[in-house]
C-alpha cells in the first residue's frame, strides 16, 4: 500500500470567509486506489476542504495548490473537476425525485445524437451501471419511489457514468439503516478493487475503522495528522483523541452556578419524523433542567438534538407520539408555539437565517417580535416602548449597530445572535433552549454570548445549550446529556465529563455506554 | 441635494414614488394645458379609481403575507350583482344592502381563506379558481344582465358631501375636512418628534420638520381648494372619503397593531414567525378574508358609480390592484410593502391613465405605456437593490448634478459563515 | 396656524366656485364651430367600430370640429373614465357607443351638468335621463330581415320543411341583442309553433341562445357542443346568427365537424363575411352601412352646433327606463349573394369583392 503513487495532494490550502478562517494550511495526501477517511468535529472544515477540491469554491478563492495526477489543477467550477474525474456525492442527494433512475443517472450528461437523447443507448448503459452498483430495479422507476439507500446507489452509478477516478462521499451513510450502510460500504470496497480512489467523510467511527486505509484528521480548520489504519493500529479511541485532543481554546467567563429545584422535566418524550412514518427522531427521552442550571446536549449532527428541542417547543417539529412535559412539577401541555411561550419556554434556533430571523426586519421590531403583547396597549403597539426596549437590549448585550432601526440583515452573525437572544430574553422565559448559540460567530462574540447565558442562569432561569462544540459544552454546562440516533445515551456531571467519554456516548447506543 | 434628502427622510423608496407622482402630475398639467388639476378632473380621478385603490389596500396585505389574490374582480362583481338584485327584489334600503354586501364578501373570504390557510393550497390556485367561480356566479345570478340599483345606493360611488352652512362659495364640509386633515398632520408630526426626542432617538433638524410640514400642509390645502371649488353640488367625493378612512385604518393596523406586525413577520420568514409564536394560519386566513371584504366594498362602490351592476364588472381589476402594489414598492416574495406606498402606486397608474386620456391617446397605447411603467418602476427598484443605491430618484438626482446616489450604499450581505441552510431544509422536508 | 393662514388666503382670494356651467342643454343655443366633440366607442371588437373611428375622426374634422374618439378596451370602467375626461376637456357633444348602456348614468349626468349634449350611437343608453338623442339602425327590423332571410335561404335549398335550425343571440349586456332576437323571433316563432322549424337542441329561449361579449370563441364553442349533442345523424338546415363575426364562427364549427354548411344569417357586412357570401357559404348579412350611421350622427352634431333641433323620426319607441329618447332610425338592408353587387356599389372595399 505504502508504495502506491499519490493521486491527489492538497498542499497548504487556506480558505477564508470574511471574519472566519475556515481552513488554514491544510494538507491532504491521497494514494491511488485507497479509501481515505477524513475525520473531524462538526465545523472542523471537512466539507469546506471537499468543496475546494471539487471546484465549488473556484480556483482563486483559496490559496494553496491542488496536485491531482501529477498536475496542478485550477478548477473553476464543479464541471471542471468532474471532467478531471473527481466526483463529489453530497450528504443531501442531488437527485430529482420525479425523474426515473435512468434519467437521473444521465442528467446533465445525456447520450445524444445531434441534440436528441438516445434513450436506447441510455437504457443499455444504465442497466450496466446499475449492475455495477448492485441495484436491481427497473431503470424507469422514479427515484422518489426507491429508498434512501438505493438513491445513494443511483448517485454512485451517476458518478461511475462520469468515469470517476476519485470519488468523494460526504456522510454517505448518515441517513441509511444498518444493512443499507453495510451494502454501501461493500460497494465502496468493490470500487476500490476496480481502481477507484475514494475519500469518505463520516461521523460513524466504527465504519471508518472498518473500511478506511488511511485517515486524515482535521480540527479547527487545520490538518492534524494522517494515520495509516493498518500500520498504526488505529481504533475508535485513537481517532476520537485526534479529533478532540487539544487544549480548550475558548475561554469562559467566571461563573458560580446557583442551582435550585427542578424547573422543567420531560418524560418518555417520543416523536416521529414528520414524513417518514416508522422513523423515530426522539426515542423515549427523559431529562430535566433545574433552576439556574445550564444543561448541555451533546450529539453528532443528525443525532436528534434539534428535533428534541423543537418538538418540546410547541410541537414545532415532527409528529408527537407520546410523552409528558412538566414545569415546576406540574404537567403542562404545549401543542403550539404560543402555548410553549406562555408556559415560559424560549427557543433560539440553530439556523438563524432560515428559522430565526426575518431578514427584512430591523433590530427593534425583531427584539419585540415574540412578546408584542407586552408593549401593546389596547390595540396599539407602543412604538416608543419598542424603541426603548430594543435600545435597552442593544446596550446591555452590546450589539454592534448604529441604532435599532438598522436592518438585521446588515449585522454580523454574532450581533444577529444577540438580537435573537434579546428577542427571547424580552419574553422573560423560565427555560431558554439555545440551539448552537455560537455557530458561525467569532471568538470575541462567543465570549460575550457565554456571559449572557451565564447571567441568565444566575437569574434563576434554566438554560439548555445544544452544541456541536464539545469544549463549549464542557466549559458552559453544569450537566451534559448525550444523544445518539434520537435516544439519550447518558448524562454526565460537569466534573466527570471529558471530551473522550462524551464522544464515546455520542457515538454508540446506550447498552455500550458506561454512564 | 443633501437638504432634499434630509427633507424626505431615510425612506428613499417612498420619496421616489411620491416624487414620481408629483412629477407625473406636473407633466400632465403642462401637456394638457391645465386640464389635469381642475376640480372636475381631480374628482374624476378619485371617483374613477377609488375601487382599484380600495383593492390595492387589501392586496398589499395579501402580498406582504406572501400570497396573491386573482379573484378580487370577480368577487367584486359577484357581490355587486347580489346586492343589486336583492335590493331590487326585496326592496332593501341601501344601508342594509351595503351591510349585506360586506357580509357576502366576508363569507367568500372565509371560503378562500380556509383553502389557503388551513388546507394549504397556494393562494394563486385558490383565487384563480375563485376568479372563475365568482365570475360565473355573477353571470348566473344576474343572468348576464345589467341590474340597476336605487338612486340612493349610488351615493357611495358617485355621491358628494352636502352643502351646509353659509354660502361661502366653497363646499363647507370639504373645507372643514381639509383643515382637520392639515391640523392632524401637524399635530401628529410634532408629537412624534417630541416623543422621539424624549427617547433620545435621532430626530431630523428643526428646519427639516418645519419645511416638510409646510409642504404637506400646502399640498392638503391645495387639494382642499380644488375639491371645494368644483361645480356646485360637488365636493370631496364620497368614494374618496371611504378611501381615506380605509387608508387611515389599514395604515394604522399594518404598522401599529400586533396583527399588522404578524402579517409582515409571516411574509418575511414564515418559519421564524411561527417559532416566535405567530399563528401563521390565522394570519393567512385573516388576510385572505379581509381582501374579499374589501373586494366586496370596491364592487359596491363601482356599482354605485355605474348606477348598475353588470356581467363584466371588475374584469382586470386584480391586475390593476397588483400593479399598484408592486409599483408601490412591495416585493413579490412577501414581507415588504406599505399601504400608503400602494396608494401612491395606484395613483401613479391613475394619473397616467387620466393624463393620457385627456391627451386623447388611444386605449391601446395607454396600455402599452402602463405596462412599460410597471416594468420600469420595479426594474429600477431591483436594480437599486442590487447596487445598494436608492431607486429612481437617486438616478434622477445624479442627472441633476449631485452625487445623491451614494448616500445609502448597502453593506454587502454577510456570507453565510458555517450555517447550513440546506441541512435545515433537508430536515424540514 | 399655517392652516388658519391658508384659509385666510383662500377667503381673501375669493375665487371660489366659478359658475362655469352653462344652462345649455338640448342644443337650443348652439356652440362654437371649433368645439370639441367626444366620441366614446366600445371595445375594438369588430370591423365596424374601427371603421366608425376613422369616419368620426374625418367627418368631424371636415366639419370644423375637434374630435376626440376613444375606444374603451379596458371595459366599462375605462369607458366611464373616458367620458369623464371628455367632460373635463369641455366636449360640447358626446357621442356614446356604450359597452353596457346601463352603467354610464353618473358620467352622462356629469356631461349634462357641464352643458354637453349626449347622443347614444348604435346602442341605447338606459337607466338615465341624461341622454338627448339616439341614432341607430332599426334593430327590430334587422331581426325581422334575418328571420325572413333564414326561411328564404332554407326554402331555396329544400322546398319543403320541416327544417332543423339552431338559434344564436348576441351578448346579453348589449341592449340591441334582445331587439335583434325579438325581431327575428317575430318571424320564426310562428314557424316553430306550427312545426315548420325544429330547434333540435331545444334551446329556444334568449337566455339559452346568448353569446357572452359577442365573442366568436363563445359562439364556436356553443356550436361545437350543439353539433356533438344533437346532430350526429340529423342534418342542420339553418342557423340564426345575429352578426357576421358569430356567423363565421358558426360556419367554422360546422366545417370542423365535417358537416355541410347550413343557411347562416349575419349582420354588419364585414369583409370576411361578404367574401363568404360570395363563395356561397354564409347565406346573408345585413348592410347597415356605418358611413350612413356616422354621417347621420355628425349631421346631428352640426344641427346642434347651429342651435337647431336635430332630425328625429321616432319619438315614441325608445323608452330607456327613465325617458323616451327621441331617435333617428336608419333602415337596414338585407344582402345575399343575389343582391350583393347592388347593395355594395357605393362601398369602395366591398364593391371589389362582389365583382
Amino acid at each position: 500500500m505504502a508504495d502506491q503513487p499519490v493521486i491527489l495532494q492538497m498542499q497548504s490550502i487556506t480558505k477564508e470567509f470574511p471574519g472566519v478562517k475556515a481552513l488554514s494550511n491544510v494538507s491532504l495526501s491521497v494514494k491511488a486506489g485507497e479509501i481515505h477517511a477524513i475525520c473531524g468535529e462538526n465545523g472542523a472544515g471537512k466539507s469546506t476542504l471537499m468543496k475546494v477540491l471539487s471546484g465549488v469554491y473556484p480556483h482563486g478563492s483559496y490559496s494553496g495548490d491542488i496536485v491531482y495526477q501529477g498536475e496542478i489543477q485550477e478548477f473553476k467550477d464543479i464541471r471542471a473537476s468532474e471532467h478531471a474525474g473527481i466526483v463529489i456525492i453530497h450528504q443531501e442527494l442531488a437527485l430529482i425525485p420525479e425523474l426515473s433512475i435512468m434519467e437521473n443517472i444521465f442528467l446533465g450528461n445525456e447520450p445524444a445524437k445531434r441534440g436528441v437523447i438516445d434513450w436506447k443507448e441510455a437504457r443499455r448503459r444504465s442497466i450496466d451501471l446499475m449492475a455495477r452498483v448492485g441495484l436491481s430495479e427497473d431503470p424507469d422507476t422514479p427515484v422518489k419511489d426507491i429508498g434512501v439507500g438505493k438513491q445513494q446507489l443511483v448517485e454512485i452509478a451517476k458518478a461511475l457514468n462520469k468515469s470517476v477516478r476519485l470519488l468523494i462521499l460526504d456522510e454517505p451513510t448518515a441517513a441509511l439503516n444498518e444493512s443499507d450502510s453495510q451494502h454501501l460500504l461493500d460497494l465502496i470496497r468493490g470500487l476500490k478493487g476496480r481502481g477507484i480512489t475514494s475519500i469518505i467523510i463520516s461521523h460513524k467511527l466504527n465504519e471508518i475503522e472498518q473500511i478506511a486505509d488511511s485517515i486524515t484528521i482535521i480540527r479547527d480548520g487545520k490538518s492534524i495528522e494522517t494515520l495509516d489504519v493498518k500500520a498504526d493500529g488505529v481504533d475508535e479511541d485513537r481517532i476520537i483523541k485526534g479529533m478532540v485532543g487539544r487544549a480548550l481554546e475558548s475561554r469562559f467567563p467566571d461563573h458560580t452556578p446557583k442551582i435550585g429545584e427542578v424547573l422543567f422535566e420531560a418524560r418518555n418524550w417520543t416523536v416521529q419524523h414528520p414524513t417518514v412514518p416508522d422513523r423515530l427522531v426522539c426515542k423515549h427521552s427523559d431529562f430535566f433542567v433545574r433552576k439556574g442550571e445550564i444543561v448541555g446536549f451533546a450529539g453528532l449532527m443528525g443525532a436528534g438534538r434539534t428535533e428534541l428541542a423543537r418538538s418540546i417547543f410547541g410541537h414545532s417539529y415532527g409528529k408527537f407520539l407520546e410523552g409528558q412535559t412538566f414545569m415546576h412539577g406540574r404537567e403542562v401541555k404545549m401543542h403550539t408555539v404560543p402555548q410553549a411561550i406562555d408556559a415560559g419556554l424560549g427557543y433560539v434556533t440553530e439556523d438563524r437565517k432560515t428559522l430565526g430571523l426575518n431578514l427584512l426586519d430591523d433590530i427593534k421590531s425583531t427584539t419585540v417580535a415574540a412578546a408584542l403583547k407586552k408593549i401593546t396597549k389596547g390595540l396599539v403597539v407602543d412604538m416608543n416602548r419598542e424603541y426603548q426596549v430594543a435600545e435597552e437590549y442593544r446596550r446591555s448585550l452590546r450589539t454592534k449597530a448604529p441604532n435599532v432601526d438598522e436592518g438585521v440583515s446588515k449585522l454580523s452573525g454574532g450581533n444577529q445572535q444577540k438580537v435573537v437572544l434579546a428577542k427571547w430574553m424580552f419574553t422573560d422565559p423560565e427555560l431558554l433552549i439555545l440551539d448552537e448559540p455560537t455557530r458561525g460567530i467569532d471568538v470575541g462574540a462567543k465570549y460575550e454570548i457565554y456571559g449572557i447565558i451565564q447571567r441568565l442562569a444566575s437569574q434563576g432561569k434554566g438554560v439548555i445549550v445544544i452544541s456541536s462544540e464539545l469544549p463549549e459544552l464542557l466549559g458552559l454546562s453544569d450537566r451534559i446529556y448525550t444523544i445518539f440516533e434520537g435516544a439519550i445515551t447518558g448524562v454526565l456531571d460537569k466534573d466527570e465529563a471529558t471530551q473522550e467519554n462524551l464522544m464515546k456516548l455520542m457515538t454508540q447506543a446506550r447498552k455500550n455506554a458506561a454512564a | 441635494m443633501d437638504a432634499l434628502k434630509k427633507l424626505f427622510g431615510g425612506n428613499t423608496r417612498q420619496f421616489g414614488m411620491i416624487f414620481a407622482l408629483v412629477a407625473l402630475i406636473v407633466l400632465f398639467q403642462i401637456l394638457t394645458g391645465g386640464l389635469t388639476l381642475t376640480p372636475d378632473n381631480v374628482i374624476n380621478l378619485f371617483n374613477g379609481n377609488s375601487y382599484i385603490l380600495i383593492l390595492a389596500i387589501g392586496m398589499v396585505l395579501v402580498i406582504i403575507a406572501g400570497h396573491i389574490d386573482l379573484s378580487v374582480g370577480s368577487v367584486a362583481a359577484s357581490v355587486g350583482i347580489i346586492v343589486a338584485i336583492t335590493m331590487r327584489d326585496w326592496h332593501l334600503p341601501s344601508g342594509v344592502g351595503i351591510l349585506l354586501g360586506l357580509i357576502i364578501g366576508a363569507v367568500i373570504g372565509v371560503w378562500q381563506g380556509f383553502w389557503v390557510a388551513y388546507v394549504g393550497i397556494p393562494a394563486f390556485i385558490v383565487t384563480l379558481a375563485g376568479m372563475l367561480l365568482f365570475r360565473g356566479l355573477n353571470q348566473f345570478i344576474g343572468q348576464s344582465n345589467t341590474v340597476p340599483v336605487p338612486k340612493d345606493f349610488t351615493y357611495i360611488g358617485a355621491g358628494y358631501l352636502p352643502e351646509i352652512g353659509p354660502d361661502t362659495g366653497y363646499n363647507n364640509l370639504t373645507l372643514l375636512l381639509g383643515l382637520i386633515g392639515a391640523a392632524a398632520v401637524v399635530y401628529f408630526q410634532l408629537r412624534a418628534r417630541r416623543e422621539a426626542k424624549a427617547l433620545g432617538a435621532e430626530v431630523p433638524d428643526q428646519w427639516v420638520t418645519v419645511t416638510r410640514l409646510v409642504l404637506i400642509v400646502a399640498a392638503i390645502l391645495y387639494a382642499t381648494y380644488l375639491f371645494a371649488t368644483g361645480r356646485p353640488g360637488t365636493s370631496f367625493p364620497i368614494p374618496g372619503i371611504i378611501l381615506g378612512v380605509l387608508v387611515l385604518i389599514y395604515g394604522f393596523v399594518s404598522s401599529k397593531t400586533i396583527i399588522g406586525r404578524h402579517i409582515y413577520a409571516v411574509g418575511g420568514n414564515r418559519h421564524a414567525a411561527e417559532l416566535s409564536g405567530v399563528q401563521s394560519k390565522k394570519v393567512n386566513f385573516l388576510v385572505m378574508m379581509n381582501m374579499a371584504v374589501l373586494a366586496a366594498l370596491a364592487g359596491m362602490v363601482f356599482v354605485g358609480r355605474s348606477t348598475a351592476s353588470g356581467p363584466f364588472d371588475g374584469t382586470g381589476w386584480e391586475l390593476d390592484a397588483i400593479a399598484a402594489v408592486f409599483i408601490g414598492g412591495a416585493a413579490v416574495t412577501g414581507g415588504v410593502g406599505t399601504v400608503i406606498g400602494s396608494i401612491v402606486g395606484g395613483l401613479v397608474m391613475a394619473v397616467l391613465n387620466n393624463g393620457l386620456q385627456l391627451l386623447g391617446v388611444g386605449a391601446d397605447l395607454t396600455q402599452m405605456i402602463k405596462g412599460i411603467v410597471l416594468l420600469l418602476a420595479v426594474a429600477f427598484d431591483v436594480y437599486s437593490k442590487i447596487q445598494g443605491r436608492p431607486s429612481i430618484v437617486g438616478l434622477l438626482m445624479r442627472g441633476i448634478g449631485g452625487n445623491g446616489g451614494n448616500g445609502n450604499r448597502g453593506v454587502p450581505a454577510q456570507p453565510d459563515e458555517t450555517t447550513k441552510t440546506t441541512e435545515v431544509l433537508a430536515r424540514e422536508s | 396656524m399655517a392652516a388658519v393662514a391658508a384659509i385666510a388666503a383662500l377667503a381673501l382670494s375669493a375665487c371660489g366656485r366659478s359658475d362655469s356651467s352653462s344652462s345649455a342643454s338640448g342644443g337650443t343655443s348652439g356652440f362654437a364651430q371649433n368645439s370639441l366633440i367626444g366620441v366614446a366607442l366600445p371595445q375594438k371588437t369588430s370591423e365596424n367600430w374601427v371603421l366608425a373611428e376613422g369616419l368620426f375622426n374625418d367627418g368631424l374634422k371636415n366639419a370644423g370640429f375637434k374630435a376626440d374618439v376613444e375606444f374603451a378596451n379596458g371595459g366599462v370602467s375605462d369607458q366611464q373614465n373616458q367620458i369623464s375626461s371628455m367632460v373635463t376637456k369641455g366636449a360640447k357633444v358626446i357621442v356614446v357607443g356604450a359597452i353596457d348602456g346601463s352603467q354610464l348614468g353618473t358620467q352622462l349626468k356629469q356631461a349634462k351638468d357641464a352643458g354637453a349634449t349626449v347622443i347614444a350611437y348604435d346602442r341605447l343608453v338606459k337607466n338615465t335621463d341624461a341622454v338627448d338623442y339616439y341614432v341607430a339602425y332599426d334593430n327590430f327590423k334587422v331581426g325581422v330581415l334575418q328571420g325572413q332571410a333564414l326561411l328564404d335561404g332554407m326554402k331555396a335549398k329544400k322546398p319543403t320543411g320541416p327544417y332543423n335550425v339552431e338559434l344564436f343571440a348576441g351578448s346579453p349586456d348589449d341592449a340591441n341583442a334582445k331587439v335583434f332576437w325579438d325581431g327575428a323571433m317575430s318571424i320564426l316563432q310562428p314557424k316553430i309553433d306550427d312545426g315548420t322549424l325544429k330547434v333540435v337542441s331545444g334551446q329556444k329561449s334568449f337566455d339559452q341562445a346568448v353569446t357572452q361579449g359577442w365573442k366568436a370563441e363563445n359562439a364556436q364553442k356553443r356550436m361545437d357542443t350543439l353539433l356533438a349533442a344533437s346532430y350526429n345523424s340529423t342534418t342542420l338546415d339553418g342557423v340564426l346568427s345575429p352578426n357576421d363575426t358569430l356567423a363565421r364562427a358558426i360556419i367554422t364549427s360546422v366545417k370542423g365537424a365535417g358537416k355541410p354548411v347550413p343557411v347562416v344569417t349575419g349582420q354588419d357586412s364585414e369583409v370576411e363575411s361578404v367574401k363568404s357570401i360570395m363563395a356561397g357559404e354564409q347565406y346573408s348579412t345585413i348592410n347597415k352601412d356605418t358611413r350612413n350611421l356616422v354621417s347621420q350622427a355628425i349631421d346631428m352634431v352640426k344641427k346642434l352646433q347651429a342651435g337647431q333641433k336635430p332630425d328625429v323620426n321616432d319619438d315614441k319607441s325608445y323608452n330607456n327606463g327613465n325617458k323616451v329618447v327621441p331617435a333617428y332610425l336608419l333602415p337596414p338592408v338585407i344582402v345575399t349573394k343575389a343582391n350583393a353587387k347592388d347593395a355594395y356599389a357605393n362601398d369602395p372595399t366591398l364593391s371589389k369583392l362582389t365583382q
